[in-house]
């Protein structure tokens, strides 16, 4: 099967938190705007962003100064917008 | 950024091309569904699974995972999935349904696959009410509880009371099989659920069965706080969370 690269992966925004040592990827192609990972995280570092995601409505955006990159909301999103990725631990 | 390019963290079994998901914001199919997906991928089982789903908001992930999946008539998940196990006992059948398909029409099939202790894995993610047609009173809707068909709560008097699957489940299972309840608000725990019941599936030790407790925040009408105050603190009141039956006892 040839599969073409789905139109999520484009446009995703990434930003550097928890000074510099982790990278936040939010995937507005992915993301409905439930808001299941604002009220999770532990930190309140997510607000709403100006970005709009699949269905038109809100995507997050972290505060790297508040975001310690704890993968909270990494894990309660159902449908994987948002990835982590640590500098410091070398991840695949 | 010049880095290594960012991916989604999705479960390798996932379908990438499905996605984003058909559910809705906010629903809980998508994190069962990803502690099933991290559960295949690490049991490394993708080809040997066959996915069923049912009739209701499960069926929409039909085509959610690279395996080989069928969608049933409504509340025949079970029986089917149980066929196929039995056709060929290599394959690893997990049987997805809400529960409306597990506890109202195919309530006979879940009891007779436990009382025959089947060799299949059921996996019933449990919201309180029959989603997909507009948020109507299900068999798990709590007393009290405001539905489309209930707006002044449900009365007990009138309309029953609320079937608790994995204690009934439970009660009739045999030696052999598992039954736990999960929530997706302690997303580790049904991960640690769901891959209990297949391994006690591959070990061929008998019928397996979760349930998990869901949101729809569609039909509550509720916000994202709302929805998880009523899935972590309103729910598991009236379905306690844990395991009821495990092979050997040693219960949680």
């Amino acid at each position: 099967m040839v599969q073409k690269d789905p139109e999520y992966l484009k446009k995703a925004i990434s930003v550097d938190v928890h000074t510099g040592k982790a990278t936040f990827t939010i995937f507005p192609g992915l993301c409905k705007g439930c808001g299941l990972c604002r009220e999770k995280c532990p930190e309140r570092a997510l607000d709403w962003s100006h970005k709009l995601g699949v269905y038109g409505t809100p995507t997050v955006s972290p505060n790297p100064e508040l975001c310690k990159a704890c993968r909270i909301c990494e894990q309660v999103c159902p449908d994987c917008a948002i990835t982590i990725r640590r500098k410091d631990k070398e991840e695949e | 950024m010049e880095t290594k390019e960012i991916l989604p963290k999705m479960p390798k079994s996932w379908n990438p091309a499905s996605k984003p998901h058909k559910f809705c914001p906010g629903c809980g199919h998508g994190l069962v569904l990803k502690a099933l997906g991290q559960v295949i991928d690490e049991l490394n089982i993708q080809d040997r699974v066959v996915f069923g789903c049912d009739i209701g908001c499960s069926l929409l992930s039909w085509d959610f995972f690279n395996v080989d999946t069928v969608q049933t008539h409504h509340g025949r998940t079970t029986p089917v999935m149980v066929g196929i196990k039995r056709a060929n006992p290599d394959l690893i059948t997990i049987a997805y349904m809400g529960d409306g398909g597990g506890y109202a029409i195919g309530s006979q099939h879940l009891v007779n696959a436990a009382n025959r202790n089947d060799i299949i894995t059921a996996i019933l993610v449990n919201n309180t009410v029959y989603a997909m047609t507009g948020g109507q009173m299900a068999p798990t809707t709590m007393p009290g509880q405001k539905t489309e068909t209930t707006p002044y709560g449900r009365d007990i008097k009138e309309a029953g009371y609320p079937m608790l699957g994995p204690e009934m489940v439970a009660a009739i299972a045999h030696e052999g099989a598992y039954v736990a309840r999960g929530s997706i608000a302690k997303f580790r725990q049904l991960k640690t659920f769901i891959k209990k019941a297949i391994e006690n599936q591959m070990a061929g030790r008998g019928f397996s069965f979760i349930e998990a407790l869901s949101t729809c925040p569609t039909n509550w009408r509720t916000n994202a706080e709302k929805t998880w105050d009523f899935v972590e603190n309103i729910m598991p009141k009236y379905f306690p969370i844990g395991e009821y039956k495990v092979p050997g006892g040693k219960e949680e």
